[in-house]
């Protein structure tokens, strides 16, 4: 299973992936594709709670900042220290290598309703 | 509206975005490799958009002196010149390269955001001047050449001339009638080569054929914007606009102070060559990885103190860098340490010389 398979996509462009019960937010790379060269990501602090919608980082490309909104109200628990050494990893790799946060979440699965599987997401930016 | 080059940007992929009501290529593969091409080997930039104006008759040299405070008196044959064309409060209405053609002839090239504003403020002071305005902006492409392979290229080519910075000839390179100026916007030596729109996807092909030996790629407006900034020089829109004269855009080595005749806004700006002014246009780098972008406040000792023009990535500082008003006292001077605002946290930012590279092309021309 391909990893696209196991995501879900909001309309706004961010990815929730679930392995092992423990859940990533990231961008896709439709996002990644059209923010060109990424050169700084601004990340949240560990432990900060968001709900579904709310802005909880930053990404800055060569040519503009773009905020990045989360998918599913949750809490962050780890950031991916990689990706803020080393933001051209986003331009690579958006999804093994390049996940943003990783979140315990908050809510139940009813937020998921409205986030879409990769295919169909893929459909409705088209 | 499209260039006649629309079609080459589609074929090569190029991510396309509107600017100033023109679909312009921002991008063909990435920001950061079209600059870096750019200093290191040679990039090619379809600026067709760009405003060609033509002032043509008797009282030309006269009419622009009127217009702009540079002295045009002092352009013979084939010089260029960068200036300002202000209002009478001295404010911007565009920033422009007169050309000297001919005696009775000069080109205007000027922003394509500006063009109508241009001709119109012309148009105005048009009066009493035996002159014709020949607006030829729809008519005519440009394509800029630029880098340090630049020159090698227009070798291959077949040219031959040999031409300093901030002059122009007129030439029939690839059997194409053309002008060919040594001039840019990158900070780079490079070269700018107007046709009239039927030659230019030839032109270009030719460009781009000749240039695979020199590593040539096409580099988009999001390039030139980065590689602007780095060479400091002002963006119309952003650093530049009609509430701001030359003299507080540091523009003031454009402007000559023994210039005789009178030209609009003259009484203010030199007055503000003799007293200062309010406001200073000054470089910030950034002291962490955070990026200033266009309309972030600055402060200074707590106080809101000034704003950033422009703000982006210096590939060749390694730093992110910005342009910013800033208030116009002692204290805040180079070596200082502001704050820029950004998304309502303070981070730090050293003010630095301009430019924040030093000079690259070759002929340096500064009054």
């Amino acid at each position: 299973m391909s990893i696209t398979e196991k995501i879900l996509c909001s309309k706004t462009h961010e990815y929730l992936l679930e392995e092992n019960n423990e859940y990533f937010i990231g961008l896709t790379d439709y996002a990644i594709e059209q923010l060109g060269d990424i050169v700084f990501v601004e990340m949240p602090d560990t432990g900060t709670e968001f709900k579904k919608g709310e802005t909880f980082a930053t990404i800055e490309s060569v040519k503009a900042a773009s905020e990045i909104y989360m998918p599913v109200s949750g809490k962050i628990v780890e950031i991916n220290e990689n990706v803020v050494n080393s933001p051209e990893i986003l331009n690579e790799d958006c999804y093994e290598k390049g996940w943003l946060v990783k979140i315990e979440k908050t809510s139940d699965d009813s937020e998921l309703a409205d986030l879409l599987e990769y295919e169909d997401y893929k459909e409705e930016i088209e | 509206m499209e260039t006649y080059l629309h079609e080459k940007h589609i074929a090569l992929k190029a991510k396309m975005v509107n600017f100033a009501g023109w679909d312009m290529p921002v991008q063909y593969t990435s920001i950061i490799e079209e600059h870096k091409n750019v200093r290191e080997n040679v990039g090619v930039f379809d600026v067709s958009h760009m405003g060609e104006i033509f002032v043509i008759g008797k009282d030309a040299e006269e009419f622009l002196n009127k217009i702009v405070p540079q002295d045009i008196s002092k352009l013979t044959e084939g010089k260029a010149v960068y200036c300002q064309m202000t209002n009478h409060k001295g404010g911007i209405i565009d920033d422009l390269i007169v050309y000297k053609l001919k005696d009775t002839t000069y080109l205007v090239i000027c922003n394509a955001s500006r063009v109508s504003e241009d001709i119109n403020w012309m148009s105005l002071n048009q009066r009493g001047y035996n002159i014709n305005l020949d607006n030829q902006s729809h008519n005519l492409s440009l394509i800029a050449v630029q880098g340090p392979k630049a020159i090698d290229l227009l070798h291959k080519l077949g040219y031959s001339a040999d031409q300093e910075s901030f002059t122009i000839i007129e030439s029939n390179l690839l059997n194409i009638p053309m002008y060919i100026s040594r001039t840019g916007y990158t900070g780079e030596d490079g070269f700018e080569l107007l046709v009239i729109n039927e030659y230019v996807e030839y032109l270009w092909d030719k460009i781009l054929d000749a240039g695979k030996e020199f590593n040539i790629k096409p580099a988009g407006l999001g390039a030139r914007d980065t590689l602007r900034l780095e060479a400091s020089m002002p963006l119309y829109g952003n650093e530049l606009d009609e509430n701001t004269t030359p003299v507080e855009a540091g523009l003031s080595w454009s402007i000559p102070d023994d210039k005789f005749s009178n030209y609009n806004g003259k009484t203010i700006i030199l007055q503000q060559l003799e007293n200062g002014v309010e406001k200073k246009l000054v470089g910030l780098k950034m002291l962490d990885k955070s990026v200033a972008r266009h309309g972030y406040d600055i402060y200074f000792n707590g106080e809101k103190a000034g704003c950033v023009t422009s703000g982006g990535v210096s590939l060749m500082l390694n730093a992110n860098i910005a342009l910013a008003y800033v208030k116009n006292v002692k204290e805040i001077c180079t070596g200082s340490v502001v704050q820029v605002m950004i998304r309502e946290k303070l981070h730090d930012a050293e003010i630095v010389k301009l430019p924040f590279i030093p000079k690259r092309n070759k002929v340096i021309r500064r009054k």
